[in-house]
């Protein structure tokens, strides 16, 4: 059998874990081994983004990234984000927006969503798009899940504006 | 019918909430991969490296022995049964010319031989162990070399045959032919005021769903084989591998959980006899993931088919004759082969009003990638042509474009010698065309993209040039007389329903539009509708998803089995009441009376009839088959720019609009819209299968370039409504059409930008700056 | 490739023992993207140098200090006046990509395809490689063969440092793909020094459809002493093919290929002058 004398040590989903790895694992494969599903696969190769998730915040492919270099962050992964009850704001404008199609790329369009909205103040066009671009979808064309990101972008932007309004008349 | 049979519709033709949107938008476990055990072994494929080859010898005895490895497959320990691996009507207008494991390899990525293994490390490990040695053999590159005198025979094995009458020469690499001719098309050429003839060629592609071909095999309590698999044909799934592994239907039962997008990729049975196979030897759950580059090598692709028309207008715009020949190039295997080029002809040549009509199509093996079904089906590839010269005789004649299609284009009422002639492996269904709305489609398109200020090429100059184009589409909506779908419908305590339907659903969204429809027969809400959809154990049989036939058969099969269901309501819920069964009616998942003074819930019905008196299960249950197949149609608009120095062609603008009859769930229709127009806006510029000795060199997404959001063009869909009797609550299709526009759309407005006229796409920078560079003003 | 090992020294000079010691079982990671596609399956220890305080960027006087470990999009979303490495950066992959891939990870073994390195050379930038001592190599030498063999012997990449433009600099770069994550067909930089309207020097690079990232004399030649205005562009643009051997990518034929480098280079001078005269982004 396989022997597994590596352990890495991250929080994940804001519980500290460490789990037995070897060098040469991938973080998607370690987290979909601990029953991490929304985390896909589909390239293996840093292109498609089904296998998104966010260290320190930051949106990484998890299938070009060994278990190992994730020692001591902070790693999200979908199922941090929502629940049935009380899904994340991007995730009921997906769902009302008829964005999912398939739904596979989906987990990982809201972790890059998640980064973009972590670290931007404004979200222009352009910047939106950058942050996006490494989420391929090839069953909404993007349309939708544009749409659909561009209503809470566009409502974050409006509450900021009115927030300052209120505080600095 | 009433003037407007939508207005009092109250599931169908809304927005409703996809059924799996909210599980899938959290990640929730759903595809297959999601379900494979800790402990299930990891298959991996020897590929051959070699476009034509012949196995002199194959020793696995190293691999087998390799740390990890439960079992290897190869051809000197399966059975060797000829088979075809397109999931199709049974029998299959295909050939049988595939064996689980062959002493000959055809393409680059056929299979050699499988090892299951522990871990994916350990069965990798063993693939490198397995020693083969080759005989290299004459590899066929092109439809011209397969069709050459004393070329070499691709399927030379004696068991190659086509399980019904239609032509097929092996020897020949001739997979099939077909044909039609009506009126007299050589008098309508002489006829004609400008006749044209002109090759057209369509190139490879891949679907490229994000979730690539994935199965998960394993034997249960009962001994039974358990498939979970991502097919758009499960039922086809079940026979198939029955089949290939010789043992009964009986004794498979095949799963389809969420499917990662197909888009007809998944119409082929390409890992589940191989999973299975495995799973009855190691008796060990036996999962087998495609890698991305496996799935552009192995995986299915756009049948490549190079299309000659020849046509005939008179001056008044009178189309006199369209001939139509093609050459399809089905690769290495010849699933769909006749079906994809018989649908260039019955998809594509009823669209414009001519009396003389030629369609041949022919089919050749080569040692390329393999052809199979893939959104358009055919169509794709002959629009490019069709819509093509459409535009080259409108130049003739000095008529607009937009209104020649306008004077031509079939009209509700109107039928087509075509539709009878040409059918998918046999004789075609004579049809009227019942709902049209293609004039409204090309009026609200045009307005959409500002046709009125379009201008011609000559006017134009300087380095970037815009141009705008257009072409009109059609489809079908099912396979009359051979595809059949069922439901069946079943009634729970709160006045829930288990929907249960062999359909697939493969992210399209069809689970939510059956069950809008089953809603809207029962009056009931969508969301008390709990779908299942598909399992060969659980639900009834279903053909599949494809031939964009869902909505429109599967539809109907919800719609009747609700109805059947409706009626038992209705008896129980009179018993109910004290009524006579013509005195009650349902509403808003109630029986009444009615005048509505007297109701009884649905759930009370269902608790009624299943605990009080006279107990009984209420279910419905219906199938359905097509008597026609009605086609959606589509007008397709583009403005684009052209970088005159590069050849480099950039999207402004698309607008895709649709006739689908009443659009069942219209946000569902326009995703579907947009998806398909976006595949065809990549298929049409930067998508291409780049080959080195019939080796695929740009088998990533990296570099086979499909759109992402950065790249996305903006497009704009418009449903445009109409009413099919024939469908349900209206319904025709939508799914496939879509992806017919872009490449003619584009080879248009190239040509209205420069002047420029491409043949063939992609619509790569260099060919368009050579096209560019050849125009004389 | 196959690690079996994973290291993470405390200090650059530790990494740097590590690498000496390890030899070829050592590999360096930082980001790591690239190690996943090393086809080869020699068993080999990483040394992580991702937590050694090499991810910054520094404005110190006429030049920007970038550590090597910096990501791309770090670079990307770095703003001051007359920033220019932005612009190539925000072009690089996926966002996803250019959140862990690094400066360094582009400069110590460059792919034909790459893009830093056609800017960085354009730009004058110095490596300072690190043996125990720093040592500044300025980009002409630096990449005038594969990098990757000077870091054999265990010596590491501390930073890059890239000239501040001026107010009469002028920098523009140009990568031109199939679509927008994919490796370029042709990138190419031109940086001008102008003397009011006259082009005083020239440093002009390009990189893909030619086998190594290089600077283009003859286009440079042409250029100087003459105006910065279009037609002077495209005749300097002319001369790409007496500069590099061009070649056919991704179907294209290398006729194709060195037209159009010919056209991205006029493209990126255009770019360049606009800059010159006060570009806002």
């Amino acid at each position: 059998m396989i022997k597994h004398p590596h352990t890495v040590t991250f929080t994940l989903n804001g519980e500290l874990k460490t789990f037995i790895t070897r060098p040469d694992e991938k973080l998607l494969d370690l987290l979909r081994r601990e029953g991490y599903k929304g985390t896909k696969y589909g390239c293996g190769q840093g292109t498609c983004g089904a296998c998104t998730v966010l260290m320190d915040g930051r949106a990484i492919y998890s299938c070009l990234l060994f278990a190992m270099q994730a020692e001591n962050r902070d790693v999200r992964t979908i199922e941090s984000v929502g629940t049935h009850d009380k899904p994340s704001e991007f995730q009921q404008e997906l769902i009302d927006g008829a964005a999912v199609q398939c739904g596979f790329c989906i987990p990982g369009m809201i972790m890059s969503a998640e980064a973009l909205m972590q670290a931007e103040d404004t979200y222009p066009d352009d910047i939106v798009r950058e942050y996006m671009d490494g989420n391929l979808c090839r069953c909404t064309g993007y349309e939708k899940i544009w749409g659909a990101l561009r209503r809470v972008l566009d409502r974050k932007e409006g509450n900021r504006e009115q927030g300052t309004g209120a505080t600095h008349p | 019918m009433s003037a407007n049979p939508t207005a009092n519709f109250k599931q169908v033709n809304h927005s409703v909430r996809k059924v799996d949107a909210v599980q899938l938008a959290l990640g929730k476990p759903s595809y297959v991969a999601d379900f494979a055990p800790r402990d299930a072994l990891i298959v991996k494929m020897l590929w051959s490296p070699h476009p034509h080859a012949k196995i002199v010898s194959l020793d696995v005895s190293a691999a087998e022995k390799m740390p990890g490895v439960k079992a290897v497959l190869w051809h000197g320990n399966v059975p060797r049964i000829a088979h075809c691996t397109a999931g199709q009507g049974f029998p299959e207008p295909s050939p049988y010319d595939t064996f689980m494991f062959d002493t000959k390899v055809r393409f680059v990525g056929d299979r050699v031989a499988a090892v299951a293994a522990e871990t994916e490390e350990q069965a990798k490990a063993a693939l490198a162990k397995i020693k083969v040695v080759y005989e290299k053999l004459t590899p066929v590159f092109s439809i011209d070399e397969a069709m050459a005198d004393g070329a070499p025979i691709i399927h030379d094995e004696p068991e190659a045959h086509v399980p019904i009458p239609i032509p097929y020469e092996p020897k020949k690499n001739l997979v099939a032919k077909v044909g039609c001719e009506t009126g007299d098309f050589e008098k309508g050429m002489k006829e004609a005021d400008f006749t044209f003839d002109d090759v057209y060629e369509t190139p490879y592609a891949q679907h490229c769903p994000i979730e690539p071909y994935v199965s998960l095999a394993h034997i249960d309590s009962a001994g039974r084989i358990v498939i979970t698999t991502s097919t758009q044909v499960p039922f086809h799934c079940r026979r198939i591998v029955a089949q290939t592994l010789g043992i009964p239907v009986q004794k498979i039962r095949v799963i389809k959980p969420r499917i990662g997008g197909g888009f007809g990729s998944k119409q082929e049975i390409l890992l589940e006899d191989i999973v299975a196979m495995f799973a009855l030897r190691t008796g060990r759950p036996c999962f087998w993931q495609f890698t991305r580059e496996e799935n552009f090598r192995t995986g299915r692709t756009r049948h490549p088919i190079r299309v000659r028309i020849r046509a005939g207008i008179k001056k008044d715009g009178t189309i006199t004759a369209i001939g139509m020949d093609c050459w399809n190039n089905t690769g290495a295997y010849g699933g769909h082969g006749l079906t994809v080029v018989s649908c260039c002809g019955s998809k594509v040549l009823p669209l414009y009003r001519c009396e003389n009509i030629h369609f041949l199509g022919k089919v050749y093996y080569t040692n390329l990638p393999v052809g199979g079904a893939y959104r358009g089906f055919g169509a794709t590839q002959a629009f490019f042509g069709m819509e093509s010269t459409m535009d080259k005789m409108a130049e003739a004649i000095g008529m607009d474009p937009l209104r020649l299609r306008q004077l031509n284009h079939i009209k509700s009422g109107e039928g087509s010698p075509v539709f009878a002639a040409l059918g998918e492996g046999k004789e075609g269904v004579p049809m009227t065309v019942g709902s049209c709305a293609l004039g409204e489609c090309i009026e609200k398109g045009a307005a959409e993209i500002g046709w009125q200020n379009r201008t011609d090429w000559r006017t134009k100059s300087g380095r970037y040039r815009r141009g705008i184009g257009m072409a009109c589409l059609m489809q079908g909506s099912s396979i009359p007389h051979i595809d059949m779908g069922g439901a069946s419908i079943k009634m729970n305590e709160d006045g829930s329903f288990n929907l249960l339907v062999g359909a697939t659903d493969l992210g399209t969204g069809s689970d939510t539009v059956l069950a809008q429809i089953a809603a809207e027969e029962l009056c009931t809400a969508t969301d008390k509708m709990i779908v299942y959809s598909s399992d060969t154990d659980m639900t009834p049989f279903d053909v599949g998803a494809y031939a964009s036939s869902t909505t429109y058969l599967s539809g109907e099969a919800a719609r009747k089995a609700a109805a059947d269901a409706k009626r038992q309501i209705l008896h129980t819920g009179a018993e109910m009441l004290n009524l006579p069964e013509d005195q009650v009616v349902c509403k808003d998942a109630h029986v009444q009376s009615k005048d509505g003074k007297l109701k009884v819930s649905y759930g009370d019905i269902s608790c009624y009839s299943l605990y009080s008196k006279n107990q009984y299960q209420i279910i419905g249950t219906a199938s359905h088959f097509t008597q026609k197949s009605p086609p959606p149609f589509a007008a397709h608009f583009a403005e684009i720019e052209v970088d005159t120095w590069t050849g480099n062609v950039k999207v402004l603008k698309y607008v895709s609009t649709i006739d689908c009859g009443t659009a069942i769930n219209p946000a569902l229709c326009e995703g579907q819209t947009e998806g398909g127009t976006l595949n065809g806006i990549s298929y049409a510029l930067t998508e291409q299968y780049l080959f080195k000795n019939g080796r695929m060199t740009n088998a990533s997404f990296t570099d086979y370039h499909i759109f992402s959001m950065r790249d996305r063009a903006p497009i704009k869909a418009i449903i445009v409504p109409s009413y099919e009797d024939t469908g349900p609550f209206g319904a025709k299709s939508v799914s496939e059409i879509c992806i017919n526009g872009p490449a003619p759309v584009f080879g248009n407005a190239i040509y209205n930008a420069t002047g420029a006229r491409l043949n063939e796409f992609p619509f790569t920078p260099e060919k368009v700056l050579q096209a560019i560079q050849a125009v004389k003003r | 490739m196959k690690l079996c090992e994973f290291i993470r020294p405390a200090s650059l000079s530790a990494a740097r023992d590590n690498l000496r010691e390890l030899g070829r079982k050592g590999m360096i990671l930082a980001g790591g993207t690239a190690l996943h596609f090393m086809q080869d399956h020699t068993p080999v220890t990483a040394v992580d140098i991702t937590r050694l305080g090499l991810s910054y960027i520094k404005h110190e006087g006429d030049f920007y200090d970038i550590g090597a470990t910096t990501p791309l999009a770090d670079i990307q979303r770095y703003r001051a006046p007359r920033w220019a490495l932005h612009e190539i950066c925000r072009r690089i992959s996926t966002h996803q990509i250019r959140n862990v891939s690094t400066i360094g990870g582009n400069v110590c073994r460059v792919f034909p395809w790459a893009d830093l390195p056609v800017i960085l050379l354009a730009m004058d930038a110095r490596m300072v490689i690190y043996s125990g001592q720093d040592e500044e190599l300025p980009a002409d030498e630096y990449f005038a063969t594969q990098p990757a063999k000077r870091f054999l012997d265990g010596n590491v990449l501390r930073s890059v440092k890239v000239p501040a433009l001026m107010a009469h600099h002028g920098f523009g770069s140009i990568k031109v793909v199939r679509t927008q994550a994919s490796f370029a067909l042709v990138t190419a930089a031109a940086f001008l020094e102008l003397d009011g309207a006259t082009i005083k020097s020239a440093r002009i690079a390009a990189g893909s459809a030619i086998p190594f990232p290089r600077r283009l004399p003859s286009v440079e030649a042409a250029l100087v002493g003459r105006e910065a205005v279009g037609e002077v562009f495209k005749e300097a643009a002319a001369k790409a093919g007496q500069d590099a051997p061009w070649r056919g990518r991704e179907g294209m034929s290398p006729e194709y290929s060195r037209h159009l480098a010919e056209v991205t280079l006029f493209d990126a001078l255009e770019r360049a002058a606009t800059f010159a005269r006060g570009r806002t982004e």
